[in-house]
């Protein structure tokens, strides 16, 4: 089990709990190495991260690839309103969009 | 002018002690926390090229941090002792279908250094690369 990534997964979904306060180049590795399990809806919860640099937006480009490769949905959940702005920039947004906690109550 | 000065080795982990020390003058200097963060980030992508790029990950080389506060700014110079960089690309890089279709997934950093700060300068020769990022104090948006 990582000490990076917690998994809770029901039905189709996973959600992805990153445990790290910063996405960047130390946890990269880390967090990129469970986009080779996925499910059909995969969530990355961004609640405990405070830091999200280049090197983290590359390994999160790795679940953008494997989503799309095997037809899955990718969202991200609990994204501060900084790190949405970053994500705007690079248009990471339109390939993870955000979604609410509340959305997903339907999939349980 | 106050001046706080730090020299890193060339190893990832030690950018987390420059970003930290940009939180910490970024606040002191009275920055807004928005403001903060843009700091850290821009701070974080400079020291990680002078890392890879310009130290070329030589863990003898060091990365010069230098962080000069006024009454209206903070002027942040990142140096590397590498050997200079010709070429330094900062158009505006996005994710879009193209480059996840040819796995090209990096390439961000300069990007979001040049739109997050209010202004910046590049020096590089033979003797190393010099980043100069500035940021000027900006009241909170109500």
């Amino acid at each position: 089990m990582s000490d990076i990534i917690r998994r809770e997964e029901f039905g189709d979904v996973v959600i992805l709990h990153i445990l790290t306060t910063s996405v960047d180049a130390i946890s990269a590795a880390a967090i990129a190495a469970e986009c080779r399990e996925m499910r059909p809806i995969t969530v990355l919860d961004f609640s405990e991260v405070s830091f999200i640099n280049s090197a983290g937006i590359s390994a999160l480009l790795k679940f953008v690839v494997s989503a799309r490769k095997a037809g899955y949905q990718l969202f991200a959940m609990n994204v501060t309103p900084h790190h949405q702005k970053i994500f705007k920039m690079v248009e990471m947004s339109r390939y993870m969009p955000t979604i609410e906690e509340r959305d997903l109550a339907a999939y349980r | 002018m106050q001046r706080v000065e730090l020299r890193i080795p060339s190893i990832p982990i030690f950018e987390r002690v420059v970003r930290a020390s940009a939180a910490e003058v970024g606040s002191a200097a009275g920055f807004s926390p928005e403001q903060v963060e843009d700091l850290k980030l821009a701070v974080s992508e400079a020291v990680n090229n002078a890392i890879d790029h310009g130290n070329r990950g030589d863990t003898a080389k060091l990365v010069g941090v230098t962080f000069d506060i006024d009454g209206e700014k903070i002027e942040i110079r990142i140096s590397d002792q590498g050997e200079g960089i010709e070429r330094i690309n900062v158009a505006r890089r996005v994710i879009d279908d193209e480059t996840l279709e040819a796995g090209y997934l990096r390439g961000f950093g300069m990007y979001l250094i040049s739109a997050l700060v209010d202004d910046y300068e590049i020096e590089s020769s033979q003797q190393g690369t010099v980043l100069t990022l500035r940021l000027y104090r900006k009241e909170p948006q109500q």
